[in-house]
C-alpha cells in the first residue's frame, strides 16, 4: 500500500468514510484523495462534520466504517506506537489554536519536538524553535504566555508548532475565524508561504472564502454527510447550483 | 412489577461507574513508561508548596481556636492540664488531616478541574495528542500523583503549625513554657495516633486528585462546563473526604482499642 501510495503521489486516500454521533449521521459516505502539495479547502455548514473529518484523519477520533489511509496507513487500524508515528507526519492547527496556557511561547513550541525528536539536543531544539517562530514573524514573543498574545499572534504561534516537526501534511480547522479581515488574510498568505516553503499537503477547513481562494488548488463542499461537490474556486464560483452559490454571495 | 429508576439515581449510579474505570485506567496507566518524573514534579510544586500559606495559616489558627474553646470546658472540670495532650490528640488523629484535606480540596480541586475542563474545551488535550503524548498519562496520572504524595507532607506540615496555635492559645489565658507544653503533647501521643492519620491522608490527596481530574478531563458544554467542573470537583471531593475518614476512623478502631 505504502508504495503504491508513493507511486502516485497520493497522500490521503479517505474510502467510504462515516460516522455517527448517537442517531445523528454526521458523515456518511465521504470519499475523496489528497495528493502531494495539494491544497485541499472544505466548506460546508456549521455542524455538517467537517471539523470530525480532519479530527478521523489525525486519529482524535475514531470513525465507525470506512478506510483513512495516512501516507500509506490506515489509521483506524494501527497501534498507538504506528499512529504517534505517523501523526510526527502530520501538523494540526486548532480553531482555538490550542496552545497550552501554562507553558511560554517557547515551552508550547518545543513540547512537540521532544514529545517525538527525543533524540535532539538543546541547541538543536533551540535552533528549531527559532526558525519557525522567525518564519511567523513572532521571534520577539519567544518568552511570553499565552494569554498576553492577541488572536492573530496566537494562531500564528499555533502554525507555528503545527510546522515544527516539519510536517508532510497539514490539517488546518477554520484557521482564520474569529479574525478580522486584514489579520485574516495575513494568515492565509502565511499558510499559504509555509506550503510553498515545506512542500505540505493541506485540507483547510473553512468558511472563509477569501481564505479559500488564496490557499486552494480545489474546494469540496461538504453537505448531508457526503461530498456534495467539488472543483477549483473558480468552478464552483460558476456553479448556478443554489446549495454551492450560497458560499459566494 | 416492572420498576424505573428516576433519572438522579441512574445518573448518579453512571456517574460512579465511569469515576471507577477512569481509577482503573489510572492504575493501568501509572505504571506503563513512559513515566513523566519532570511533570510529576511540577504539579507536586503546585499541589505541595503553592498551598503551603493556606494550609498553614489555616492549620494554625484551628490550633488556635480548638485549644481557646475547650479550655474554659477542662478548668471547669479541674482538667485544665489535661489541654496540651487533648488538643494533640484531636489535631493529629483528626483536624490536622481533615482541615489539610478540605482546604486542598477547595483550593487544588477547583484549579485542577477548572484548568482540565479549560483544557478540554479548549482542545489543549487533541493538541498533546497529535503532539504524540498521551493527555492522560502527562495531564491526569501526574496531577493524581502529586496530590496523592503532597497531601501527606502538607498534614505533617499543618499538624506541626496546629500545634503550635495550640501552644499560643494555651499562653493567652495561662502560662506553660515550650518545654513543657511539647511533653505533654508528647506523653499521650503514641505513633499508633499518627499512622492512621497519615495513612487516610494518602487517600485523601488520592481522591482530591482524582475527582478532580475526572470532573476536569470530561467537562463538557465550553465555558459553562468549566464552571461547572470546578464546582462539582470541591463539592464531591469535600464530600468523599468526610466518607472516607469515617471509614478510616471505624477500620483504625478495629484494630486500636481506646
Amino acid at each position: 500500500m505504502s508504495t503504491t501510495f508513493e507511486n502516485t503521489g497520493t497522500v490521503i486516500e479517505i474510502i467510504h468514510l462515516k460516522k455517527s454521533f448517537g442517531k445523528n449521521e454526521v458523515l456518511k459516505d465521504v470519499n475523496f484523495t489528497l495528493k502531494r502539495g495539494e491544497s485541499i479547502v472544505v466548506l460546508g455548514k456549521s455542524g455538517c462534520g467537517k471539523s470530525v473529518l480532519i479530527k478521523c484523519i489525525s486519529g482524535l477520533m475514531d470513525c465507525d466504517g470506512g478506510e483513512i489511509h495516512v501516507l500509506g496507513k490506515n489509521i483506524p487500524k494501527l497501534k498507538q506506537r504506528e499512529l504517534d508515528s505517523v501523526r510526527e507526519k502530520i501538523g494540526f492547527l486548532f480553531q482555538s489554536s490550542a496552545l497550552y496556557d501554562s507553558m511560554t511561547v517557547r515551552e508550547n513550541l518545543e513540547f512537540p519536538l521532544t514529545r517525538h525528536l527525543r533524540s535532539k539536543t538543546k541547541k538543536e531544539i533551540n535552533e528549531r524553535v527559532e526558525e519557525v517562530l522567525l518564519n511567523v514573524g513572532l521571534l520577539g514573543a519567544i518568552d511570553m504566555i499565552p494569554s498576553e498574545l492577541s488572536g492573530g499572534m496566537r494562531k500564528r504561534i499555533g502554525l507555528a508548532r503545527s510546522l515544527i516537526l516539519r510536517p508532510e501534511i497539514m490539517l488546518y480547522d477554520e484557521p482564520t475565524t474569529g479574525l478580522d479581515p486584514i489579520t485574516a488574510k495575513e494568515i492565509s498568505k502565511l499558510m499559504l508561504d509555509m506550503q510553498k516553503k515545506y512542500n505540505t499537503s493541506s485540507i483547510i477547513i473553512s468558511h472563509d472564502m477569501n481564505c479559500a481562494r488564496l490557499t486552494s488548488n480545489r474546494l469540496m463542499l461538504l453537505m448531508d454527510g457526503v461530498l456534495y461537490a467539488q472543483g477549483t474556486y473558480e468552478e464552483l464560483e460558476k456553479s448556478t447550483d443554489k446549495n454551492i452559490k450560497a458560499f459566494f454571495e | 412489577m416492572h420498576m424505573t429508576f428516576p433519572d438522579s439515581i441512574k445518573n448518579t449510579l453512571v456517574e460512579i461507574n465511569e469515576t471507577a474505570r477512569f481509577a482503573l485506567r489510572f492504575f493501568r496507566e501509572v505504571f506503563i513508561p513512559p513515566y513523566e518524573f519532570k511533570e510529576v514534579i511540577r504539579q507536586g510544586y503546585e499541589v505541595g508548596y503553592k498551598s503551603i500559606p493556606l494550609v498553614g495559616t489555616t492549620a494554625f489558627i484551628m490550633g488556635l481556636v480548638v485549644t481557646m474553646q475547650s479550655r474554659p470546658t477542662l478548668v471547669e472540670f479541674g482538667a485544665g492540664a489535661w489541654l496540651p495532650a487533648m488538643a494533640a490528640v484531636g489535631i493529629v488523629r483528626e483536624i490536622g488531616p481533615v482541615v489539610t484535606a478540605l482546604m486542598c480540596a477547595g483550593k487544588v480541586g477547583s484549579n485542577i478541574g477548572a484548568e482540565l475542563g479549560s483544557m478540554k474545551v479548549t482542545e489543549q488535550l487533541d493538541a498533546m495528542e497529535v503532539s504524540g503524548t498521551n493527555p492522560f498519562k502527562f495531564v491526569v496520572v501526574t496531577r493524581i500523583l502529586a496530590t496523592t504524595l503532597m497531601i501527606p507532607i502538607l498534614v505533617v506540615f499543618a499538624d506541626t503549625l496546629s500545634l503550635f496555635g495550640s501552644f499560643v492559645a494555651a499562653n493567652i489565658k495561662g502560662h506553660i513554657s515550650f518545654y513543657l507544653f511539647c511533653s505533654q503533647v508528647f506523653e499521650k501521643l503514641v505513633f499508633m495516633d499518627v499512622i492512621p492519620s497519615i495513612s487516610k491522608s494518602f487517600f485523601f490527596g488520592f481522591i482530591i486528585g482524582l475527582i478532580s481530574c475526572y470532573q476536569g478531563y470530561n467537562s463538557k458544554k465550553g465555558t459553562e462546563g468549566v464552571g461547572k467542573s470546578a464546582n462539582a470537583a470541591v463539592v464531591i471531593s469535600s464530600l468523599l473526604v468526610f466518607i472516607i475518614d469515617l471509614m478510616a476512623v471505624q477500620i483504625t478502631n478495629i484494630f486500636m482499642k481506646y
